[in-house]
């Protein structure tokens, strides 16, 4: 009986020093939210890390493909959103198709991607998710994707340009570039779709503006 | 035969040289690819990984496109082709606000299966001029295109066969290995390099060990990775064809080396040495 704190705040200090969370409201309130948002069944999962070993980027993750499961279970929302694993994930859905519980991991995790977007976090791996922004802007503009005018637009972006000069990505992308002009791969300008109006829309339209 | 062709964006720039080998094919096969007038971008990994709405409705708005024209769309991309039956899975579920009048009812066929199909394969072997005899090849899916099952409905997913199929009828020795479907890191590709290299090194290595001369890929993002990989490799060069690639050569009577000039990695030498190009 002595085990058994019945005040949460006692409960947190309890043990380490670390502050703790319980399985409270908060929860079963996100657990709920998740199943319901992405109609997997997370509380069928029983950790048997079959996700995780079938990853291919999984020692990229600071939280294991598992644990996200495990963490949601638990509702530990502010560190799903605030971990890399969310942008590292390729979405090459090794893990969905080898679990032996049908959890879809990798919707999952595209699931909190598109939560970390909408919330006021700052991705911790902002080069990912500005790319993601910024690909999402060029479609928009044009209605298809234009490689040469994504990479304009990426380096365009705030930190972007410094960033890669640091760790010599500039350099790399300035040969590249002038090879795959030379060998044809990279066309400046290429048509536009007709559809752009309706485009633009759809993009106003999930931002949240009234059209 | 008539089909609606949905291109995607990297047919235009990046993948021309795709874009031109299936049209030579289609036109040699007799199918009608009718490219659907106004398309517009997947939205591929940026979209699903922001907005789930977006992800559903750009695909929508090409699928309504498709069904005024009524044929059966096919997707050379295989991420188009994952993004598109995506949506319509999701259109079926009627939870989102489509603009436009769509049903999600028309087939969409990746390019590999299309061409995998019997009757298919059986055209294409009647077509066949300069068997691709001796050219030892690997056949890569990657990732968008098989998985996740339940939406491209791929049951052997495992160690899919379509490519396979089609590479050997063109006379080609295809080598069995395992690394099939594993992702190649594109999405991650620009931003974080590293990772993206990491992964696509690993595949091109095991390619090699396989015994492979060249790779056979249908996804325009796996071609130009491990195409683009081998770029500072002056060891050993394993070339990286688009399948149709494949069949336009085996179906021509007179081959123009001009047709491979967009490869990083130059096939030419490779396709001297064994005699299908003079």
């Amino acid at each position: 009986m002595q085990n058994i704190i019945s005040d949460p705040d006692q409960a947190r200090k309890h043990d380490s020093g670390k502050e703790r969370k319980l399985i409270g409201d908060r929860g079963d309130y996100f657990l709920n939210r998740m199943e319901g948002e992405t109609g997997a069944n997370i509380s069928a999962c029983y950790q048997c890390e079959r996700c995780t070993n079938s990853c291919p980027v999984s020692h990229f993750m600071d939280i294991k493909p598992h644990q996200v499961i495990h963490y949601v279970q638990l509702g530990w929302r502010e560190e799903l959103l605030k971990s890399s694993t969310i942008w590292i994930c390729l979405s090459c859905e090794m893990c969905t198709t080898y679990c032996p519980n049908e959890v879809d991991v990798a919707e999952i995790i595209n699931h909190l991607r598109n939560m970390a977007a909408h919330s006021s976090i700052t991705p911790k791996e902002k080069s990912l998710a500005v790319f993601h922004q910024t690909f999402l802007e060029v479609l928009q503009k044009s209605g298809r994707v234009n490689e040469f005018r994504l990479m304009n637009a990426y380096y365009l972006k705030p930190d972007i340009l410094h960033e890669r000069i640091k760790n010599k990505a500039l350099k790399e992308d300035l040969l590249l570039g002038i090879t795959m002009l030379r060998k044809g791969r990279l066309k400046l300008f290429t048509p536009k779709s007709r559809a752009i109006k309706e485009i633009k829309r759809v993009y106003s339209q999930t931002r949240g503006e009234i059209v | 035969m008539r089909l609606s062709f949905y291109p995607g964006c990297s047919l235009e720039g990046m993948a021309n040289d795709y874009a031109r080998s299936i049209d030579a094919v289609f036109r040699n096969l007799g199918i009608d690819l009718v490219e659907i007038e106004d398309w517009s971008c997947c939205g591929a990994t940026a979209a699903h990984s922001l907005s789930q709405t977006m992800s559903v409705l750009l695909p929508a708005r090409n699928l309504a496109a498709a069904e005024k024209l009524g044929h059966d769309i096919v997707s050379p991309c295989a991420n188009c082709f994952n993004r598109l039956r995506f949506s319509q899975n999701m259109i079926k579920k009627k939870v989102f606000d489509i603009p436009w009048p769509v049903t999600g009812d028309i087939r969409v066929h990746d390019m590999t299966r299309f061409l995998a199909e019997p009757a298919r394969i059986k055209s294409i072997k009647e077509r066949i001029l300069r068997p691709l005899n001796g050219l030892r090849v690997v056949c890569y899916y990657g990732c968008q295109m098989v998985r996740p099952p339940k939406i491209t409905g791929y049951t052997d997913y495992e160690n899919p066969q379509t490519m396979d199929r089609i590479a050997a009828t063109a006379g080609a020795q295809v080598i069995d290995w395992s690394y099939k479907a594993t992702c190649c890191g594109a999405s991650v590709g620009i931003a974080r390099k590293e990772i993206g290299e990491s992964l696509t090194r690993r595949i091109l290595q095991k390619a090699q060990q396989a015994g492979a001369e060249a790779i056979v890929v249908s996804c325009p993002l796996c071609q130009s990775n491990l195409d683009m990989i081998q770029k500072d490799r002056s060891k050993r060069h394993t070339p990286v064809f688009y399948f149709t690639e494949l069949l336009r050569l085996s179906f021509a009577e007179h081959v123009d080396p001009k047709w491979f000039k967009m490869h990083f990695t130059d096939p030419v030498p490779l396709l001297r040495a064994k005699g299908l190009l003079s």
